[in-house]
């Protein structure tokens, strides 16, 4: 089974089963049936097809979450995603490459401003390195790239003890704070 | 200077294994190349023409002895017995390994220091007056608010991935030392009535392709809020910076395009949807970051006048030492002191910023037996001994002289800034460093540049810009046509309150032209020059035409403007 990496806030990372499905294009699938199982769709066809009474039971069903690109502005679409937030069981956010840093800000302003505690996934071109700064602005599961190790990118989570900023897992470090 | 603590030790020993780690998986092939390249970016690691060049950051331009000693000793050890001293005021290494690098790393976090941000698209190391905290015309020490958003900016999770580069730069005078106006973001500190620090904050301005100016977006903005409102600018130019394009994505371009006051509107609906106290420095924050800059043991002195100083000297040594005091020796806060600009420019041998292992180990002993230890880089690539008893000025020009680092010409036309060029960057398109050497040995004679006064003279080897051509008095910058080194020429740039970007004065030369165009530059200036009148103020009085009628004779600009615009 595929596999990805948890870490929810206050626990232990860890390797979990992954049930998601990413459906990557909109256009494909508008007119076609919804594939069976649990799907991660694009939040522009979430705009168009959230009230398709194709979707209802599924919705309900918790198997439809959103996933974010780099050009979805979550400021911008603030209404809806409050609206829909409860019926979300999980909100992803795309890196096309990974050296595009817009998720990362997508990221803390979703957690900042929208949901302190739903699970926030990192996909698409999700590389080991970035796995520290990811899950410091809010992310808590992280669906690797094909080629990286899982077991790499599990111990990233143990390099650092100390930060500089707030970020959404702690404050930053004071002298009294430190462990090490 | 400030001295780490428990937690800064911890996280600069903790990024030295995170980034051996980093290279062990490269060298295993676990990591492609275009996948590690950000990560040996983010560490100063930087692949140049001959081998890897490592920048290590100089925080604020501010140095140790011990660590000068160690940056000595690491480029005997693992380069070539020297560094360069940059225009950021960072030092650089150019010819290291990549298996070597980890372990240059570990020996800077032994002395407190690191190349973290030194490159990649993220906050780079913040840059601030090399006089702070003596210079006569202070406001604000800006050392404090440099170290405590040095350490704000270090390792920052939202913003390791910008669009590209971003560069703060801080002053605290009245004479902007720190030319804020050509960064991404320019903070100019100041005081209220009560004595609390505020930040006017300049965003947008940069040179490179696109020289911009900084356009003012906030004033008055209380020191503690630094953090929350850099990080709305942050946010705004990491979600809609262009990143379609390298030559597009810096914030100068957004600021351009959305037009100053749309872009202040959405960093403010930003900062104020943010707003979160818990971000802001607090006072205990202050106080341990600050204490580090308090005044050192200064004597109670009486104030000596430059003459009484000359003629205390020898009497074979007084003109030279007079013409030192007048050009490296800068008045400061505190009676019978005085700092010392140590030149990396003299004429005829290395490259401008260079500094041999013995050179830094004489600076540094200059500073521990001068100026309590300490020493500043500056942006024009020399180095500074601020806290000098003027008592001792003459005992440490003897001194430095013997390190070759007295020549008087801080300011003048030879004291240039020159970026590696194409001798070592893989980035130029023409070579810098023999266009100085050439031009600084056309203008070897120390009377005539005394003559000329201040005049500054910035060269870079490509439109990156590293060695600020663009606000040069005279700026020179190497381009590239039909495969070929040629040299475009601007006039009337500038730094510091009068910042300004210099014109083109018309096509470009080649590299053997470049003594006499410059000649005939300064020949123009010196026969329309009212008496005491700068080069600068020459050429913003009679504008370029007169520069361009001289250097370029009437039929070549006929023929090449039709060709190269």
């Amino acid at each position: 089974m595929h596999k990805i990496i948890s870490y929810k806030k206050l626990a232990t990372p860890s390797i979990q089963d992954d049930v998601w499905q990413v459906i990557r294009s909109d256009k494909e699938q508008l007119s076609a049936d919804l594939p069976d199982g649990k799907l991660i769709v694009p939040f522009t066809m979430w705009l168009t097809e959230q009230h398709n009474p194709k979707w209802t039971q599924r919705i309900k069903a918790g198997d439809i979450a959103v996933w974010f690109g780099v050009e979805d502005d979550v400021q911008l679409q603030a209404d809806v995603i409050q609206q829909s937030l409860g019926v979300w069981p999980l909100i992803a956010i795309d890196f096309p490459i990974y050296r595009d840093g817009r998720g990362f800000s997508t990221a803390a302003i979703l957690r900042k401003r929208f949901t302190a505690d739903k699970e926030i996934r990192a996909i698409g071109d999700v590389l080991v390195d970035q796995l520290i700064q990811m899950a410091r602005v809010g992310f808590d599961s992280f669906d690797l790239r094909a080629d990286q190790s899982i077991e790499v990118g599990l111990a990233q989570f143990s390099i650092y003890h100390v930060s500089m900023q707030n970020d959404w897992r702690s404050a930053r470090s004071q002298l009294k704070t430190v462990i090490s | 200077m400030y001295q780490y603590d428990a937690i800064d030790q911890q996280l600069v020993d903790e990024r030295v294994n995170q980034f051996k780690d980093q290279v062990q998986r490269r060298i295993r092939d676990e990591i492609a190349e275009d996948d590690f390249k950000p990560l040996r970016l983010q560490n100063g690691l930087y692949m140049q023409r001959h081998a890897y060049m490592l920048r290590v950051a100089i925080p604020y331009g501010m140095l140790s002895s011990r660590q000068l000693r160690k940056l000595a000793d690491i480029s005997d050890r693992y380069d070539r017995g020297y560094g360069h001293f940059t225009t950021r005021q960072n030092i650089q290494f150019n010819w290291v390994t990549l298996e070597e690098s980890p372990a240059i790393l570990a020996e800077l976090a032994s002395v407190e220091m690191h190349a973290i941000q030194t490159s990649g698209n993220v906050v780079r190391n913040i840059t601030s007056d090399p006089f702070a905290g003596v210079a006569k015309d202070e406001q604000v020490d800006p050392r404090p608010i440099c170290e405590l958003l040095r350490q704000w900016s270090t390792l920052h999770p939202e913003f390791a991935f910008l669009p590209r580069k971003f560069k703060i730069a801080i002053n605290g005078a009245d004479h902007d030392r720190a030319v804020i106006l050509a960064h991404d973001v320019g903070l100019q500190l100041k005081k209220d009535a009560s004595g609390e620090i505020l930040v006017d904050v300049y965003v947008g301005g940069g040179l490179g392709r696109t020289p911009i100016l900084g356009s003012l977006i906030k004033t008055d903005l209380p020191w503690a809020k630094l953090p929350s409102y850099l990080s709305a600018i942050l946010r705004v130019y990491n979600r809609f910076g262009r990143r379609d394009n390298i030559y597009k994505a810096r914030i100068k371009i957004l600021v351009k395009a959305l037009g100053p006051e749309e872009f202040t509107r959405q960093v403010e609906a930003q900062w104020q949807d943010w707003q979160d106290t818990s971000e802001d420095f607090l006072p205990t924050e202050w106080n341990r970051v600050a204490k580090y800059f308090s005044a050192p043991n200064y004597l109670k002195l009486a104030e000596i006048t430059s003459s009484s100083l000359i003629a205390l000297a020898p009497e074979k040594e007084q003109k030279s030492f007079g013409r030192w005091l007048t050009r490296n020796v800068k008045h400061h806060q505190q009676p019978g002191y005085a700092s010392v600009t140590l030149s990396l420019k003299p004429h005829g041998t290395a490259a401008a910023g260079d500094a041999s292992s013995l050179q830094m180990r004489q600076v540094a002993d200059l500073a521990d037996e001068y100026s309590f230890g300490e020493l500043r880089v500056t942006h024009e690539q020399n180095l500074v001994l601020a806290d000098v008893e003027q008592s001792r000025l003459f005992e440490l020009y003897q001194k430095a002289s013997e390190a070759n680092l007295v020549i008087p010409n801080i300011g003048l036309l030879t004291d240039m800034i020159v970026c590696p060029g194409g001798d070592f960057c893989s980035l130029a398109n023409a070579k810098s460093l023999p266009i100085a050497s050439a031009i600084q040995e056309r203008f070897d004679n120390l009377d005539y540049l005394f003559d000329l006064g201040e005049i500054s003279l910035n060269i870079s080897g490509c439109i990156n810009s590293c060695g600020h051509h663009h606000i040069g008095n005279i700026g020179i910058l190497g381009v590239d046509k039909d495969g070929s080194e040629w040299y475009q020429v601007t006039l009337g740039g500038a730094q510091g309150n009068q910042t300004s970007i210099g014109k083109v004065i018309g096509p470009s030369f080649g590299a053997e032209q470049m003594p006499d165009v410059i000649s005939d530059v300064i020949n123009v200036y010196v026969e329309n020059r009212e008496p005491s009148e700068t080069f600068a103020s020459t050429v913003s009085r009679i504008g370029i035409t007169p520069f361009k009628e001289r250097v370029y004779p009437v039929k070549n600009i006929v023929n090449e403007e039709s060709t190269h615009a």
